[in-house]
């Protein structure tokens, strides 16, 4: 185990074609510090969020998770990240139950059926615990999917406009469940297209503009507390 | 361990539940049974074992084809690889469940499409289907590795469900012909010396389609 902060980037490059989305982007967020990145449609959140992910590699760059490339983690350090995407990861054909048991095994989660339980009462889901999501709303999708990113306590969490289709309520919900992580020491990479103004969580502000990550001082104001200079060293 | 457990599970839990590999397996294998009787005779009557053995291998490679790759191209889909890939998942844990229903969803289809068989060429329901029962197995273990592997391959461009078939039937075809011989000489009642020889071909063809798909799986899944 290092002391390298959980989420890093290094000058990523990634292009589509003869199209730059991101070009040069550099990122660190140490534990219990949480980064918003804000851009226009296209501007290359999700594309950052899968190369950090390792789902995507980079044309140039790298993408780092606990100190180490995100596309080459050993299975013990990505037991410690949770990932969030505009696809829930969800069987249709399982009931939300099942669907948590799937993932409780996958990350060898101690104790599932409580946890389980636990987690779709704090969603809100105990009531169609045992409902297939396939008949679930988009709202409801989305609770469940950040149960199933959370649930095994993840120190990095990767997040692509986590408050999506969420009701009032549930964006109040997931901002606790967001804040908890970050409580425990969590580093977390949040994506939207616009400033989050949610009570009680506090990020350091980014927008990809051109490709490039550049720093926004929330509200016009000062850096808030947490945020993180995008050059600072990985480790 | 766990990790195998537990998609294999999900994916027999779905299965179950949607049954889409396995309704398009034995599905497929009836029509093209169906459709390979008429072709070829018309008029009806008392078939040969050799031709009953060529149009119960030819309905199993299209079903194949369709159906056992299913439970990996699901996946991707419904964009559940990427979650399975970002996982703590070991990629040879989920070669070897995805392996294992694909073999499960083929042997059902096979049992289903040789009832299927004795009953469209007038065969009789005799200790000569169990001869065929290694050579079946053989030949379902030997598609489904084949079928893992490729649709692994495939998943990641665009049309590769036309890509599959295109790869898939080309590369089975030592395994076809070596278990049509073989199960053309069981259904004639040949000694089981006449069937080993092709059964030394189609164990060849699985250990080699095995082993390259548990080497190569965690490099051809990779990146989404």
């Amino acid at each position: 185990m290092t002391d390298a902060a959980p989420i890093a980037a290094r000058g990523l490059f990634k292009s589509f074609g003869a199209a730059p989305v991101l070009r040069g982007v550099d990122l660190t967020v140490a534990a219990g510090f949480a980064a918003l990145i804000i851009g226009r449609n296209g501007a290359g959140k999700s594309t950052l969020l899968r190369i950090l992910a390792g789902l995507w590699s980079p044309d140039d760059g790298a993408a780092l998770l606990f100190g180490e490339p995100s596309a080459a983690l050993p299975p013990a350090a990505r037991r410690r990240v949770g990932l969030v995407t505009h696809q829930s990861f969800l069987y249709p054909n399982l009931t939300a139950r099942e669907n948590l048991e799937f993932f409780c095994a996958l990350y060898g989660v101690a104790g599932a059926p409580e946890q389980i339980a636990r987690w779709l009462e704090r969603v809100g889901l105990a009531v169609a615990a045992d409902d297939r999501v396939r008949g679930f709303s988009r709202g409801m999708e989305q609770r469940l999917t950040l149960a199933r990113a959370l649930i095994h306590r993840p120190a990095a969490l990767l997040m692509d406009e986590p408050f999506a289709a969420l009701d009032a309520e549930g964006v109040a919900m997931a901002a606790a469940l967001i804040g908890e992580a970050l409580a425990g020491g969590c580093a977390i990479v949040l994506t939207a297209h616009q400033p989050l103004a949610i009570a009680k969580l506090e990020f350091a502000l980014y927008e990809i503009v051109r490709g490039r990550l550049v720093a926004r001082p929330a509200d016009g104001g000062a850096e808030p507390r947490g945020a993180i200079d995008p050059r600072q060293p990985a480790a | 361990m766990a990790g195998f457990a537990a998609v294999l599970r999900k994916d027999l839990r779905l299965e179950l539940r949607g049954g889409e590999s396995l309704v398009a397996l034995v599905a497929l294998s009836l029509l093209i049974l169906v459709v390979m009787v008429f072709a070829l005779d018309p008029a009806g009557g008392v078939r040969d074992a050799a031709t009953a053995a060529g149009a119960l291998w030819v309905a199993l490679i299209l079903a194949g084809v369709i159906g056992s790759s299913r439970v990996l191209l699901a996946e991707r889909d419904n964009g559940c690889i990427r979650a399975l890939i970002a996982s703590p998942l070991d990629r040879g844990a989920l070669y070897w469940a995805k392996l294992t229903a694909a073999f499960i969803f083929m042997a059902i289809a096979e049992a289903a499409a040789i009832v299927l068989m004795v009953l469209f060429f007038n065969l009789d329901f005799d200790w000569r289907l169990m001869r065929m029962a290694p050579v079946i197995a053989l030949g379902a273990l030997g598609f489904a590795a084949l079928a893992t592997l490729l649709a692994a391959i495939t998943g990641r461009v665009r049309a590769g469900d036309m890509l599959l078939p295109l790869l898939a039937i080309p590369l089975f075809v030592p395994a076809l012909i070596a278990g049509v011989k073989a199960s053309g000489a069981a259904l004639a009642g040949a000694p089981f010396a006449a069937i080993a020889q092709w059964l030394k071909i189609l164990v060849a063809f699985d250990v080699l389609f095995v082993s390259a798909g548990s080497l190569l799986f965690e490099y051809v899944i990779g990146e989404e």
